[in-house]
């Protein structure tokens, strides 16, 4: 039942994208891909375009030129809702939350998409087992969490979705040392109990490299490292940053 | 001497409800529009006569029963609602001036529909016939037939609208969409047409609000803006944005205003509307059941 990835086919593929926000460029010429079951990694200092360029192939951002090839198909042109069906979903860095409503009806807007609403009661049952907290509070409105249960719901939430590549906007984002542990082996197990694609974009490096079987770099907008995991360690990356 | 001030006493606290409902779904349409697109739709005094008007057309001109003339009219509002948006409203809040070039154009629109209504129907009043004739009499409680099926079709939708966005897709899609419209989004809700969703059903509410209102009162072209500027001060009692809020502060108003003209005079009614709408503002401006912060 399980397709097993072909490990050569990129389940996304971006190629020369250009992204503005009025007459500034953010993105410039940006080619990348991601692997069919594979975790990527995409570092890069603050305000380069890291999310930008994930907003842009999530669908909220308009994309100037270049395309965006999902599961072979262009979806340059595409709006969210119909790459979120397709199986494209983006988990934003601001996480977005539906204050007014409860952990529990947070996590099954999750599952809006159509091919999400048959598996919501299985969808439910893996996100408390990685986030018991959550489980906790599943009657609670979501404005009464914290800002780690925040970020678990919404990565929460996210995985709902049966997503065929997940991206993840800053995860670990002013949390904890703990959390960032507890949300990073949560990505770890989506990746290994799903056959969800990773897409994770971080400042943090430590726990993403060991995630992640390739890595980009995004420096003012340029893709200027791609490397395989094995093939670079932190303190490259960091003396890349600068 | 005392049995008759419990009789009177009876007789309006059940005057109030029964016009405490009605404003309470009059301001319905209004707290959707105002929570969902995050306008003030003041083209609702027009909307809600339009209602009132087509229902009169079906009944008079083309001989329908009244169900039917109520459902074709509340489906022809839900359609115009549907057209409003999509046709204007979807452009104008993409301006930097939004919010008061909403509530120009609205205006402006309100102000239409009520001299075009003149035209086609003239200024004479319209009625719309009572449901029922009788009244039931518990001893010495009178209350219409007419009355009691308005504060039960009130309730049930209520109830019903309830079921609605708490039970469905389509209307937790729409609670989303209100609440974070982004987060909406990335779940994979179509926004737009969500929202002009919802604006048909607040349409269609306000016209069905409207049927009511004249079923009990009358029809004029003028009427509408009564209705709305009464709606408004309901939806600012209430609190922005709940629905809750308005059926509250709906029942509220009903009942001060059945208890001042029973006991003071019909005059005293429109003021006693705007003090408690000063007050309000200078208590606790955000409504009984608002939220201080401006986010939803």
């Amino acid at each position: 039942m399980a397709k097993q990835p072909d490990r050569t086919d990129p389940i996304l593929e971006v190629s020369d994208l250009d992204c503005f926000y009025g007459d500034l460029q953010v993105i410039r010429q940006v080619c990348f891909k991601v692997l069919d079951g594979d975790v990527v990694a995409l570092f890069g200092p603050n305000g380069h375009g890291k999310s930008t360029l994930l907003k842009t192939i999530g669908g909220i951002h308009p994309t100037a030129n270049g395309s965006v090839r999902f599961r072979g198909q262009d979806i340059t042109q595409a709006p969210v809702e119909q790459r979120v069906e397709m199986g494209l979903v983006y988990i934003p860095e601001d996480k977005n939350l539906f204050l007014d409503m409860s952990v529990l009806e947070n996590l099954c807007m999750g599952a809006f998409n159509k091919r999400a609403r048959k598996h919501l009661a299985t969808g439910l049952q893996f996100v408390f087992s990685l986030f018991p907290r959550l489980a906790e509070r599943k009657s609670q409105s979501a404005m009464t969490l914290s800002g780690g249960e925040a970020r678990m719901l919404a990565i929460g939430r996210g995985m709902m979705s049966r997503a065929a590549l997940l991206m993840i906007d800053e995860p670990s984002i002013g949390l904890s040392p703990l959390l960032k542990k507890t949300v990073f082996e949560a990505i770890r197990q989506i990746h290994s109990n799903s056959e969800a694609s990773i897409l994770v974009v971080e400042q943090e490096v430590d726990y993403p490299l060991k995630l992640a079987k390739r890595i980009y770099l995004l420096s003012k907008g340029r893709i200027v490292l791609e490397k395989q995991a094995g093939e670079i360690n932190k303190a490259q990356i960091e003396k890349a940053y600068f | 001497m005392s049995s008759y001030f419990v009789i009177d006493l009876v007789n309006t606290l059940l005057s109030g409800l029964l016009i405490g409902s009605l404003y309470a779904i009059m301001a319905l349409g209004l707290t959707i529009i105002q929570g969902v697109v995050r306008i003030f739709n003041f083209a609702h005094g027009g909307m809600s006569i339009l209602g009132g008007y087509l229902t009169f057309m079906f009944l008079s001109g083309a001989g329908f029963n009244l169900i039917v003339s109520m459902i074709l009219s509340c489906l022809l509002m839900f359609v115009f609602g549907l057209i409003l948006y999509r046709g204007a409203i979807v452009f104008l809040v993409k301006k930097p001036n939004w919010e008061i070039a909403s509530v120009i154009f609205l205006l402006g629109l309100g102000i239409l529909m009520e001299n075009l209504i003149l035209q086609v129907f003239g200024a004479r009043v319209k009625e719309i016939p009572v449901f029922f004739e009788d009244a039931f009499e518990f001893g010495f409680v009178r209350i219409n037939h007419h009355d009691v099926v308005l504060i039960v079709f009130v309730m049930v939708f209520v109830l019903g609208l309830n079921l609605f966005f708490s039970r469905t897709w389509l209307g937790r899609s729409i609670r989303a969409v209100a609440q974070d419209i982004q987060g909406a989004r990335v779940v994979g809700v179509n926004a737009n047409r969500t929202l002009g969703f919802a604006f048909g059903l607040a349409s269609a509410v306000t016209g069905l609000a409207g049927i009511l209102l004249a079923s009990k009162y009358y029809l004029t072209p003028q009427v509408g803006w009564e209705w709305m500027f009464k709606g408004f001060i309901i939806v600012v009692f209430g609190g922005l944005g709940t629905i809750t809020g308005a059926i509250f502060a709906g029942l509220v108003m009903g009942l001060v205003e059945a208890l001042i003209t029973f006991y003071g005079s019909q005059s005293w009614v429109w003021p006693a509307w705007f003090v408690i709408f000063l007050v309000i503002l200078l208590v606790k401006p955000e409504g009984l059941f608002g939220r201080k912060s401006a986010s939803y």
